[in-house]
């Protein structure tokens, strides 16, 4: 397993290759791309039981990714894990390639084609049933968006996946605050989330979604008996680049090369930083 | 020429402020362009997130006590993942309201599939009382819509991202009408936004091969235009219907109901036949789908070759 720095750099890497990756191909979901970059990191690197080799394994754990739209954070996390060669992402965006801009089973890695949200909780619900019905071990995994609550598919998702038991489900909620157009509070208020959680049956961990250790701990620790775990991750849009952080229109706005530079400056800095400081 | 999407907005400002009953309500999208709107219509401007189904349940609640709502996000998730809101609390329930789509057929392409949209014009086409206006222009949203809006319906709007860049007058507008661009008679093209520039470059093109195209243009397609294309196709006996729409049902299958009847006449089809998966262009997949000046010329020649 990755030493606690060696991940904090991967961190690091991964926002730099994400940022490059959306310049490049000119378009993209950056900030809530660099949001849940943290935890896709703590996911592919110290939780899910899958690799390339075991991708067709019926016991394999399964990752949904619900808020498809950060799709170019998750093609950098599977590319360095070796689901396919970085080289392929060149093809970002150009005609005809696969790599589009939202998840699709084309590509290796990828469970599930999704875009449209509040479809991946009610899918993993059902994918959970029946790993438990085949008694495969296998445990299921998706990620939310915090403006992607709002969709009324999840209560009813949240609902069955209490009624159901199924311990063998995690639902994380990369909790950004922010959505298209402006504060998540002020477009559909979704909170107090871990209550309402609560409220429906599930076991409920807060955390700081940038906290390498404390994700570790939370998707790892074993789940409340016979319910669901949901991870209510507080994450900042746009996380590690000063002028996108908490800015609305890192939505889906693309890096120019200055801003690009200057992203890379930071990130070089924080990377020299971790480095220096762990000697 | 100025988007529709922008006409959107600056047709709610000025709508908004004529009638005080107008309601705006989106799914997320178009909040920083309706901030006009919002400003000059203090408290009928609301931004529901992301949840279509109760948005279009919410906007059949403000008509039940009086109000002309007006709802709009991405097509297919206001129209396919909210049909059953809007068939059953508009519909059965003969309340009437505005349904504004962007995002139609393959207009967000670099989105991938789970934003297209191909269906949306025949799902609306389906309920009682519904019109369906794709406006290509921003005349003819602000023209339809001005006409249309209050009159009871479920009135359903599909803004095309890019305008096909030919100029009508608001005198050329009316519910129901097609416009003829052009007179012909070795074949009729049938078509609607935003294909019709791609049409009009291939009437020009098969002119300077010989083949005469008349070229008829529906802003809306329901009501059809029935009587426009009969008088067209009983004199050219000859039909292309280009239609950046789902090829199962639309506006092919409006051309030939009202074709029945008519002696002997053949047929050819540009639609998109099934979803298009992988990246591109809106360009690069019109293309792709033989929506192109010479794709479609190559059907009219084939049309008009053929016995
Ligand atoms: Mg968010």
């Amino acid at each position: 397993m990755l030493s606690d720095r060696d991940l904090a750099l991967k961190s690091l890497q991964y926002r730099l290759q994400t940022l490059e990756l959306i310049h490049s191909a000119g378009a993209g979901h950056t900030g809530g791309g660099l949001s849940c970059l943290d935890i896709l990191n703590v996911l592919y690197n110290r939780i899910l039981r899958v690799s390339p080799e075991t991708f067709g394994d019926a016991a394999r754990d399964r990752y949904v990714q619900s808020k498809g739209h950060a799709v170019e954070a998750l093609y950098v996390v599977l590319a360095d894990r070796g689901f396919f060669p970085f080289s392929d992402l060149e093809t970002v965006c150009h005609y005809e390639s696969d790599y589009v801009g939202h998840p699709t089973r084309k590509i290796p890695g990828i469970e599930q084609n999704t875009g449209a949200l509040g479809h991946g909780l009610p899918i993993c619900v059902g994918m959970a049933l029946a790993a438990r019905m085949d008694r495969t071990g296998s445990r299921v995994f998706t990620l939310l968006g915090d403006g992607e609550i709002a969709e009324g598919s999840n209560w009813e998702a949240a609902m069955a996946g209490a009624h159901y038991k199924l311990s063998n489900l995690t639902a994380i909620v990369d909790c950004n605050t922010l959505q298209i157009s402006g504060h998540t509070s002020q477009v559909m208020n979704s909170e107090p989330l871990d209550e309402k959680f609560r409220a429906f049956g599930w076991g409920v961990r807060v955390v700081d979604g940038h906290d390498l250790a404390a994700l570790t701990e939370a998707l790892s620790g074993p789940a409340e008996a016979d319910k669901p775990t949901a991870v209510i991750a507080r994450t900042i849009k746009g996380r590690g680049v000063s002028f996108m952080e908490n800015v609305a229109k890192w939505h889906h706005g693309v890096p120019s090369d200055a801003e690009l530079a200057q992203a890379r400056t930071e990130i070089a800095a924080a990377i020299a930083a971790l480095k220096g400081g762990a000697l | 020429m100025k988007t529709l999407r922008l006409e959107f907005a600056d047709t709610m400002s000025e709508v908004g402020q004529c009638d005080p009953r107008l309601v705006v309500m989106v799914g997320d999208i178009s909040h920083g362009i309706l901030q006009g709107f919002a400003k000059a219509c203090p408290g009928r401007y609301y931004n529901i997130g992301i949840c279509e189904p109760t948005i279009v349940n919410m906007a059949a609640g403000l008509n039940k006590v009086g109000l002309v709502p007006v709802v709009h996000t991405i097509a297919p998730f206001i129209t396919e993942r909210a049909y059953e809101q809007i068939k059953l609390d508009f519909g059965y329930q003969h309340l009437s309201g505005n349904i504004v789509s962007v995002g139609g057929s393959f207009d967000y392409a670099q989105l991938g599939c789970s934003h297209h949209c191909y269906t949306d014009v025949s799902l609306l086409c389906h309920l009682k009382r519904a019109t369906v206006t794709i406006p290509g222009s921003p005349v003819e949203f602000n023209t339809l819509f001005k006409k249309l809006y209050a009159t009871d319906g479920i009135h359903y709007y599909r803004l095309p991202e890019r305008p096909h860049g030919i100029e009508f007058a608001a005198s050329d507008l009316v519910p129901g009408r097609g416009i003829r661009l052009r007179e012909g008679s070795d074949l009729t093209i049938a078509t609607i936004a935003p294909q019709l520039s791609n049409a009009l470059a291939a009437a020009e093109r098969l002119a300077a091969s010989g083949l005469s195209a008349e070229l008829l243009y529906f802003p809306m397609v329901k009501p059809f235009d029935q009587e426009l294309l009969r008088a067209s196709l009983g004199k050219t006996k000859r039909l292309l219907v280009v239609e950046e729409l789902s090829a199962h049902d639309g506006l092919l299958n409006l051309c030939l109901r009202a074709a029945i009847g008519l002696p002997g006449f053949s047929v050819r089809h540009l639609a998109l036949q099934d979803f298009l998966h992988g990246y591109g262009t809106h360009e690069e997949l019109s293309e792709r789908a033989g929506f192109s000046p010479q794709g479609i010329a190559k059907s009219a020649h084939d049309l008009c070759s053929s016995p």
